[in-house]
């Protein structure tokens, strides 16, 4: 025990901590953090049966979904690279790589509900431990290889090389070099991107610039689209977007992803293919430099200064104002002219404040509508048919507003005490949070159908678009009813604002994937019923199918509110277990 | 001259307009128990940051042990240990994964770690809980984890933010011991508290932040004798006063910080508030 009590007896100098040390401590505690967090302990007994079958079923049913989708542009990435080359048409290769880099940051993008499942830590927290900078970059590039947008782009990027290698093998081994850079360019420029925005998000005033230039963004591409491209008829419509993409091909040279393919294609002539190589790694370089920047910042704890400034922002004295005692409000009828409950309404009141103040998740909601208007306007998403593109849009719209359903306590933390303490019934903090969501999802649901009826190239059929909306209010009230009770039963602390470089999470492990489950079920429905109802030639079969779901998912939530109270009572271990720690 | 422990010259650091931390002097000689103290949001978590590394100072010097801390951080940063405000542990290790984590992270080689891992362990009595995740510890067993975490390397110089909070007596009595035998060894500690009792027990010099200035640095009985105290000329007299030496930490804190930058008492008396609470 004396070894304890003192300092190290070797005063002075200490040989430099090999890096080869600090990587692998770094590691081995990601390793073991993934472990734990896929053992951690659960329920005793019964519950605990049912929750690994129930856990186990999750990931039988997802984790294939999750792998068509992965598999899917992976797959079509090597097709194409190999009729890129194999049939003559080298020029598209350019065009392939940027598909694939759009691709890797519309995962990255979209990915977070995926992320919920991969356990992980704050890696800014390694700035205690004795690093260099050097080694702190390195740290914080290999940490975040695990990202869904990482993986997806990655093999991606290895089937294209592989395609190339089959279509001719004297490219194999170039394509294998400079698709490798590649990789790290998106990889790079995946982080800078996500870095920078996050820092900027932070700011009030730059969200609320960002707020208003994206949704002009999404104003202004489809006034030009209907400026540069009238309705003549129904499909004659064309993508004045598409046109200027079309048009630009040439200039693509000049993107990292021309970089790639012009060193893969001129290898024949080893100066000009250096000469894009070099450009290739450029790129590569300067992505790198403008991320560690941003980095840099964090490593001489710019993240810590945030939070002390906003602390000390904070007013020394709260306003009192001068109010008369009041008695328990207990859930008391609405006063004349009120529709909600002074309870409900104080929820309400206090979720919007909340919601105002982080615009990080309002703008991660609108994203959504900005690919929504950039597919609305591609010809291989509205020419085949606007009336499938409405439920996949509206579906698409849904993964990021849902996810949000399935904690609805996490973001107050301790704060839950709050409503525990209170002579208040929780049936009505449920219905204010429910409320609040509702709201959210009626507007970005009301905004994606504009943006749709508006860009579509042909218009979408009444009895599609009652089907979608009847299939929306099913979705939306099982998932409202779901989320609920996952959200009593599961809660998990997160602080809204935290992006994605803290890895916080809004839900759990098992919400996420639950989460996932139930949206992509709930397409998949979609299918059947669309076929069917085209071999029968019956336009409102959709409608029959789903007004009966829509009305039971409904019944379904009524009867989860009526018994929300009894649910939370039982669970209030759990409220204390995963919300008020420490 | 002995070279400091903590030698801070006009540390200084801003947040935007605000002004957290303002031309602080700090010297903290080898081997002393040196408590930090100050009202909420004076400044001292912010001083704690930039003395660790973890935060750059908008300007002044910091050197740790002779080193400059700005120009060799990692050397200095192995030399200290730091228990640090929230702990920063990770939740999905256990206490046994957490330490050789960070003893690796330190530069100790395996055996060491895992040696110093078990005894430190038995040493805080969370040997018993092996396979329990951090997350699921009660908030006095982070602590002790915690200030594990922060001597496992053998660091000669300490800072501990708020240690025994939530600690309970049986274990604050053995930290306690723990950390005035590093003392005895030749370390140096740097302590907040908002516990004064525990302060006044423990430190043998003392140093107070106000809004950002440091408005008192001094032994206990320097700090009795109204010495060591920057810039409260009344305060000075007052200290003068029959008694005084005899006042206790928390007498002279509130003299200090219970009083404007005039000297007027800064706090509402209790009564001219809240008279509608029974």
């Amino acid at each position: 025990m004396a070894e304890l009590m003192g300092p190290e007896s070797v005063p002075g100098f200490m040989p430099p901590i090999p890096a080869s040390t600090q990587l692998l401590a770094v590691a081995w505690v990601r390793w073991r953090i993934f472990v734990n967090g896929m053992f951690r302990k659960r329920p005793k007994g019964t519950r605990q049966i049912v929750g690994l079958v129930f856990a186990t079923l999750l990931r039988l049913i997802v984790w294939p979904m999750l792998a068509l989708v992965v598999i899917g542009p992976v797959a079509a990435s090597g097709f194409f690279a190999w009729t890129a080359i194999s049939e003559g048409h080298p020029k598209s290769l350019a065009s392939l790589l940027l598909g694939i880099a759009l691709l890797w940051q519309f995962v990255s993008i979209n990915g977070l509900s995926i992320a919920a499942t991969i356990p992980s830590f704050d890696p800014a927290s390694l700035v205690r431990f004795p690093l260099r900078f050097g080694r702190y970059f390195v740290l914080r590039t290999l940490l975040g290889l695990m990202t869904p947008s990482t993986i997806v782009g990655c093999l991606a990027v290895l089937a294209a090389a592989v395609g190339i290698g089959v279509a001719n093998a004297s490219l194999a081994l170039p394509a294998l070099i400079v698709m490798a850079v590649y990789a790290l360019m998106n990889i790079y420029l995946t982080r800078m991107i996500g870095a920078w925005m996050e820092r900027w998000l932070a700011n009030r005033r730059f969200r609320e610039i960002f707020s208003m230039l994206m949704a002009l963004f999404v104003v202004s591409i489809q006034f030009m689209n209907l400026q540069r491209a009238p309705m003549r008829a129904p499909g004659t419509r064309s993508s004045w977007l598409l046109a200027v993409l079309h048009s630009s091909g040439s200039y693509l040279y000049w993107l990292p992803s021309g970089f790639a393919a012009q060193a893969i294609l001129l290898v024949k002539h080893p100066l000009a293919a250096v000469a894009q190589f070099a450009g290739l790694l450029a790129s590569t370089v300067l992505f790198a430099a403008v991320f560690a920047v941003r980095l840099h910042k964090e490593f001489l704890g710019e993240h810590l200064s945030e939070g002390a400034s906003r602390r000390v922002q904070v007013p020394s004295a709260p306003r009192v104002k001068a109010q008369s005692p009041q008695p328990a409000a207990r859930s008391a009828p609405a006063a004349s002219g009120v529709i909600v409950s002074p309870t409900v309404a104080a929820c309400l009141r206090k979720e919007w404040l909340i919601l105002r103040g982080n615009g990080s998740q309002l703008i991660g909601l609108l994203t959504p509508l900005m690919f929504v208007v950039i597919f609305s306007m591609n010809r291989a998403f509205s020419a085949v048919s606007a009336k499938y593109f409405l439920p996949a849009a509206i579906a698409y719209v849904l993964i990021a507003a849902l996810s949000s359903l399935y904690n609805i306590f996490g973001a107050d933390g301790r704060g839950v005490q709050v409503y525990l303490l209170a002579p208040i019934r929780m049936r009505d903090v449920v219905v204010a949070k429910n409320l609040m969501s509702l709201a959210l999802i009626v507007a970005l649901v009301g905004l994606a159908w504009i943006i749709i009826c508006v860009l579509a190239r042909a218009p979408v059929p009444v009895s599609m678009q009652i089907s979608t909306a009847l299939w929306t209010v099913f979705v939306v009230a099982m998932n409202l009813a779901i989320g609920t009770i996952r959200s009593i039963q599961a809660p998990r602390h997160f602080v809204p604002g935290q992006g994605r470089q803290q890895r916080a999470t809004p839900t759990n492990r098992t919400s996420a994937l639950l989460v996932l489950a139930v949206l992509f079920g709930c397409m998949l429905l979609q299918i059947p019923a669309a076929i069917a109802s085209s071999y029968f030639a019956a336009p409102w079969l959709g409608a029959w199918i789903f007004g009966p779901l829509a009305v039971a998912a409904v019944f379904a939530y009524a009867l989860m509110l009526r018994n929300a109270e009894r649910l939370i009572l039982a669970h209030r271990d759990m409220f204390a277990e995963e919300l008020c720690k420490t | 001259m002995t070279t400091p422990a903590i030698d801070a010259t006009a540390l200084t650091r801003r947040f935007g307009d605000f002004t957290a931390v303002d031309q602080v002097n700090l010297r903290v000689d080898a081997g002393q128990f040196f408590g930090f103290l100050g009202p909420n949001g004076a400044g001292k978590s912010t001083t704690i940051k930039m003395l660790t590394g973890l935060l750059a100072p908008t300007s002044g010097s910091i050197r740790i042990l002779g080193g400059d801390l700005q120009a060799n951080p990692a050397e200095i940063k192995r030399q200290i240990g730091v228990v640090p405000e929230g702990m920063a542990l990770f939740g999905r290790l256990t206490a046994d994964e957490y330490l050789r984590f960070v003893g690796r992270m330190y530069g100790l080689d395996r055996a060491t770690t895992l040696s110093r891992t078990r005894e430190l362990l038995e040493f805080m009595q969370l040997a018993g809980e092996q396979k329990k995740l951090i997350a699921d510890f009660s908030h006095g067993m982070q602590k002790k984890l915690a200030l594990a975490a922060a001597v496992i390397h053998g660091p000669k110089v300490l800072f501990l933010d708020e240690p025994f909070e939530g600690v309970d007596a049986v274990a604050a009595g053995t930290l306690k011991a723990m950390l005035l035998r590093m003392i005895a060894r030749g370390a140096t500690i740097f302590l907040t508290s908002h516990v004064l009792e525990i302060v006044e027990r423990l430190c043998t010099h003392i140093a107070i932040i106000h809004r950002g200035q440091l408005v008192a640095q001094g032994s206990l009985d320097e700090l009795r004798a109204g010495a060591g105290r920057i810039g409260q000329a009344e305060i000075q007299e007052a200290a003068a006063l029959p008694g005084a030496e005899m006042r206790s930490l928390e007498q002279i804190f509130l003299e200090i910080v219970g009083t404007d930058r005039e000297g007027n008492p800064a706090a509402t008396a209790p009564e001219q508030e809240l008279s509608w609470l029974s």
